[in-house]
């Protein structure tokens, strides 16, 4: 479904962010990004949503298809209309808008006769959203600010869904609730490719991963996979599996991942 | 009713006037463009509201004299252009001081189009009614061609290089005199004639109630028609698809982008869609001059000048950024008081030529509230008189 082929970024002129990366999205599937501070995640999203110009940045080589449609070629707003939805980094909700605002942003590339089920699914998903739909989105909190923005990009019903560190600055509880709110969405059918820091949250809720160290990808395979890989353990995972439900879990045989070969 | 010639309204730089705060903006009160409840009674109170409104617009020029009307139509004439640019600054954020420009892009387009081609002028000798449209679509045009900086440039950065339109207007009509008119004597424009009624008839055949309706009540009633037509299109826009994109851009551009949200293109819209505006209220500004299109002597001075583009940014900030009700009250403060405080004192608008240059003229009176209502209104409520409207609207429900 959604490919990445290949793909290299550059900053300026200087700086090369992504080197070669390859991997693949298949329908209905969730893919956790993983990486430290400043490995590509992020860029790796723009490449795909097509906004690296937002940030100067561009695609040296590569090419990120969907469904066989090259995405590198087209600008963000026909990405959009081929629902492919990004959550960027930090929420970015419209602060003055209302809530009910924000929501129909989201929906402005919607087909629609897609928007009344899209709502009712974003309402079901964030009920606290219905509540406040009034509100001044920058009023809400953290976590309801989050919700807002994974909402808002579910309004134009994505087939693939972006989502760049959702559980950034948020409580323990909140991210199990956004690991929780993830799985649901991919539920729905819509494949997540999902950025995230915490290792622990991501492999539990993905199906495969990929690892990137300074631009480059590093590991990839499953979940569960990844999360039995001493190199993840040690570099994402504080050096042992830290999920509650995997301690009752036998013990894994650990096996080292080769290479993502494309 | 008196019948009063416009001229003898007519300001010193003819780039202030104003009075009139009738309108209520109920449609939206936020002036953000927040969706409204369905609420049917409510709803049918609206439309009644807006009836009432209607039927008073109808009966004020029987009842009201003659200068009081030409204030009206002046005030009305800087709220259509208001609500253009409370529309690009308030709902888009993007910052216009060239909003004079398209004044006078509008005023020539309707001239050059309208008039036919005589005395060395260039002129078309279109139907008027025709020729409004195409001047106010001219407008937008030339707005949108503003497309390629518009697009790409942001605050001061953008209000810098609107100004040299100013510039740019003020030279051209200095040099094309068989299109804009000589600087010392203009051109004229026909009055607007629609169906066989001639909107600019100053000897009156048609009487109502006794009252002979002649240039000054039937311009009223076009201002006043215009006027709506300008609000409820401007509410459609702003509450509808186009607005949210807008304030989306406005809010945050890299999450519109992301959102689907053409960024270069909507902010290109909204310039284009100011632009029309403007270029209507540059149209309604050659009628309200008895159809005189005269260019400026000097750049900052006069109808199309820097101080007139500032005039209407005044309007919006006093008004409060984005509100389009605020806008018309804005365009009553600024364009309204230099004409209505010798009216009020003395029962003659005219004294506003007559004041002195050291004294303090109605105009300098003018100058110096509007000024001190920014500091206040930046200071005090960001919001402009709108948010200030809503907020004792607001109480007076709760008590």
């Amino acid at each position: 479904m959604l490919k990445i082929e290949n793909v290299s970024v550059r900053y300026g002129r200087a700086v090369q962010a992504l080197h070669d990366v390859s991997f693949d999205v298949a329908d209905g599937e969730v893919v956790a990004v993983l990486g430290s501070n400043g490995a590509g995640k992020s860029t790796l999203l723009r490449a795909i949503s097509a906004t690296l110009a937002l940030h100067r940045g561009t695609v040296t080589s590569g090419s990120v298809t969907l469904d066989g449609t090259r995405l590198d070629t087209l600008d963000p707003a026909a990405i959009v209309r081929r629902r492919l939805m990004q959550v960027p980094e930090g929420r970015q909700v419209f602060g003055r808008m209302t809530v009910e605002e924000n929501l129909r942003v989201g929906g402005l590339a919607a087909e629609p006769k897609r928007r009344a089920a899209a709502k009712a699914r974003v309402h079901e998903l964030f009920p606290v959203l219905a509540d406040r739909s009034a509100q001044p989105a920058g009023l809400l909190s953290g976590g309801e600010q989050q919700m807002l923005a994974i909402g808002r990009a579910l309004m134009c019903d994505p087939v693939v869904l972006l989502l760049d560190e959702p559980s950034l600055g948020l409580a323990p509880q909140l991210i199990q609730r956004i690991g929780r709110i993830v799985t649901e969405i991919n539920a729905g059918g819509t494949a997540v490719v999902l950025v995230e820091q915490n290792a622990s949250m991501a492999l539990q809720v993905s199906h495969r991963a990929v690892v990137l160290e300074v631009g480059r990808l590093a590991l990839a395979g499953s979940s569960a996979e990844l999360a039995a890989s001493e190199d993840v353990q040690r570099l994402y995972l504080g050096g042992h599996a830290d999920d509650a439900h995997e301690t009752d879990a036998p013990a894994r045989p650990r096996r080292i991942l080769s290479a993502w070969k494309g | 009713m008196s019948e009063t010639t416009r001229a003898e309204a007519t300001g010193p730089t003819a780039g202030a006037t104003g009075v009139d705060a009738a309108e209520t903006d109920s449609a939206a009160p936020d002036g953000q463009g927040g969706m409204p409840a369905v609420h049917p009674r409510r709803d049918r109170r609206r439309w009644l509201l807006w009836g009432a409104l209607v039927v008073v617009l109808f009966l004020v020029p029987i009842y009201l004299p003659g200068q009081y009307l030409i204030v009206s139509t002046w005030v009305m004439t800087g709220a259509v252009g208001a609500m253009g640019l409370t529309m690009l600054i308030g709902q888009a954020g993007q910052l216009s001081l060239a909003h004079s420009f398209f004044l006078l892009v509008g005023g020539v387009s309707y001239t050059v189009l309208s008039s036919d081609g005589t005395d060395g002028f260039v002129g078309l000798g279109l139907p008027t009614a025709l020729s409004l449209v195409l001047a106010v679509a001219i407008s937008a045009a030339v707005g949108a061609a503003f497309a390629p900086v518009s697009g790409r440039l942001t605050g001061i950065y953008l209000g810098v290089a609107s100004l040299s339109l100013v510039f740019l207007g003020w030279w051209l009509a200095r040099v094309l005199p068989s299109i804009a008119g000589s600087t010392s004597s203009g051109r004229y424009a026909d009055d607007l004639n629609l169906f066989g009624f001639d909107f600019g008839e100053k000897s009156p055949t048609l009487a109502i109630l006794g009252v002979p309706i002649g240039q000054n009540e039937r311009l009223f009633w076009l201002y006043a028609a215009l006027t709506l037509i300008a609000y409820f299109v401007a509410r459609g826009a702003v509450d509808g698809r186009v607005g949210r994109a807008w304030r989306a851009v406005r809010d945050n551009e890299a999450a519109a982008t992301v959102m689907g949200v053409s960024v270069v293109r909507q902010k290109s819209v909204a310039f284009a869609v100011s632009s029309a505006y403007a270029g209507l209220a540059g149209v309604m500004v050659v009628w309200w001059y008895d159809g005189l299109l005269k260019p400026d002597e000097a750049v900052d001075s006069g109808t199309y000048s820097t101080a007139v583009a500032i005039a209407y940014l005044a309007m919006v900030v006093i008004g409060g950024l984005g509100s389009l009700g605020g806008a018309i009250v804005g365009a009553a403060v600024v364009f309204g008081t230099p004409l209505i405080i010798p009216l009020l004192s003395q029962g003659d608008s005219s004294a506003v030529l007559s004041s002195g240059g050291t004294a303090f003229s109605p105009v300098v009176i003018t100058y110096l509230a509007y000024g001190a209502l920014i500091v206040l209104i930046v200071l005090f409520e960001p919001g402009g008189l709108a948010a200030l409207g809503r907020r004792l609207t607001a109480r007076l429900k709760r008590s």
